[in-house]
């Protein structure tokens, strides 16, 4: 009887990913993006790749993994219960100087939480409206209940560098003084791992964040080109100069990897989520090489 | 609701409650207002046993309990859980604003934080009418959200006429004003129904209780 090794994946050699190197140099220049970005971290093998990967760039919605953080942070500390109500109020103090401002329902993904707007929603409804469907209501919603400094310190306590959060969405006015949440790719990579890697508070906790990541609806990034037995739990990130997507892969019958691509774009440039789709295919394709010839 | 109806609810004074409810509900305490001014809040309260009871519990034809008391994660923690506790005028509260839904002849939409609120509630910076039972904010009035100056000065005009005594809060951005709904309120009223003991504004019973 043959033994039975199909769907074994040969594990990827350490140094197999420094061949993306010169791919995402080629692919930058064909693409058009002012700058790529990506950082990798592979659970199996411990390898790790970056290219740029300490490079700033504007956070974009990507921040939105640091607020859930900071809002698992406070629900760590006993300060909120997933299942606390929360007023939903469309009305926002700027980070200059205090001015009020609004999301507006046409600048935002998810009509949800604008619906709900003079009634309460669930934190943890809202953490899945903040992460699946982007919704910019639901994080400053969530940032003016935990405040940044709960999600900066969060951070800097599990030795995150590389996020910088100085403020909610659409505060346009701040956007107009340089005033803007930044991440590196490394950044976000870390912070992935960490909850990857059930490091986050708790396991308990880390699975919840997991899940709400898994739940994501935009998958024109990462998960486009990959096969359809891949989950990824992730966050993209679009403004106009501005394509991000980070994100924890699960290839089937192997450990998880993770996936940070940032990429900058003039405001007319086309292609981004079929260039982060296209880093995404390259990387997986280096880390799960084709299953082993069953031998006889 | 002839007339051996009894209103279903027992009052209890806020003074003889369990301390974390004391501390949160200040039963008969001196808080400031804005202007610096001294304000008593309540100390009798009616107990109410169960979300259910909030939802059944019409305080008038339009008008269910439950819509003033809907408080989030801001309020103190042990308001949160029932029994809950609100002022004996939230009743009044709720005719006023009967008197105003007849006169729109249309829904009245009260906001989260925005019916009875503690004196410890996040919200809660100054002495709020909202401690007392006696205000709401309204956010939406038929299919209207309240959220621009037209409609909020329009509906504030409304009430003022309809309920003498009313005080709306102006419209604006600044401390003191409102943008995205419309506040109502009937100043630091306290009502004590027949039942309540004599010593209602609790010198004697506060001191005995510090």
């Amino acid at each position: 009887m043959p033994t039975q090794v199909l769907n074994q994946y040969s594990a990827p050699h350490p140094e197999a990913l420094d061949a993306l190197h010169p791919r995402l140099d080629a692919l930058e220049e064909k693409s058009g993006a002012r700058a790529l970005a990506v950082a990798v971290y592979d659970t199996e093998t411990r390898a790790t790749f970056q290219h740029h990967a300490d490079r700033w760039f504007h956070a974009a919605s990507t921040i939105k993994v640091a607020i859930l953080l900071g809002v698992y942070a406070s629900i760590h500390h006993g300060w909120l219960l997933p299942h606390s109500r929360l007023h939903v109020r469309n009305r926002f103090f700027s980070a200059v100087d205090g001015s009020p401002f609004r999301v507006m329902p046409d600048r935002d993904a998810n009509a949800e939480v604008h619906a709900a707007t003079g009634k309460m929603m669930r934190i943890s409804d809202l953490a899945l409206h903040m992460i699946a469907t982007s919704s910019n209501l639901a994080t400053n919603l969530l940032l003016d209940l935990v405040g940044l400094d709960t999600v900066q310190r969060s951070l800097d306590e599990l030795g995150i560098d590389g996020i910088d959060i100085r403020r909610g969405v659409e505060d346009e006015r701040a956007f107009e003084h340089g005033i803007s949440n930044r991440v590196t790719a490394n950044g976000l990579a870390s912070l992935l791992r960490l909850i990857a890697e059930e490091r986050a508070f708790t396991p308990e906790l880390s699975r919840e964040m997991l899940d709400i990541l898994h739940a994501q609806e935009f998958k024109n990034g990462i998960p486009a080109r990959l096969p359809r037995a891949v989950r990824v739990a992730h966050k993209t990130g679009e403004i106009s100069t501005i394509a991000h997507d980070a994100g924890v892969v699960y290839p089937p019958d192997r450990k998880p990897y993770v996936l940070a691509i940032l990429s900058e774009w003039s405001p007319d440039g086309s292609g981004r989520s079929a260039t982060i789709a296209e880093v995404s295919h390259a990387v997986y394709e280096l880390l799960t090489p084709s299953p082993e010839v069953p031998r006889g | 609701m002839g007339e051996a109806y009894r209103f279903p609810l027992a009052i209890v004074d806020g003074l003889r409650l369990d301390k974390p409810l004391r501390d949160a509900l200040l039963p008969g305490r001196i808080v400031y207002d804005a202007a610096g001014r001294a304000r008593r809040l309540p100390r009798y309260f009616y107990e109410i046993p169960s979300w259910e009871q909030a939802r059944n519990l019409q305080l008038s034809p339009s008008f269910a309990l439950w819509e003033f008391i809907q408080t989030d994660v801001r309020e103190a923690a042990p308001l949160r859980a029932f029994p809950r506790y609100v002022p004996c005028a939230i009743t009044m509260l709720a005719l006023c604003l009967e008197r105003l839904r007849v006169a729109l002849g249309t829904f009245i939409h009260i906001a989260a934080n925005g019916g009875y609120r503690s004196p410890r509630h996040a919200f809660s910076m100054n002495a709020t009418p909202h401690s007392w039972g006696t205000a709401v904010n309204v956010y939406r009035i038929g299919d209207v959200y309240l959220d621009d100056r037209e409609a909020i000065e329009r509906y504030a005009a409304v009430a003022r006429g309809v309920l003498p005594g009313a005080w709306t809060r102006p419209y604006g951005t600044q401390r003191g004003e409102t943008d995205d709904h419309l506040h109502i309120d009937f100043g630091y009223a306290l009502l004590l129904p027949r039942d309540v003991p004599d010593d209602h504004l609790g010198f004697d019973a506060e001191r005995r209780a510090s």
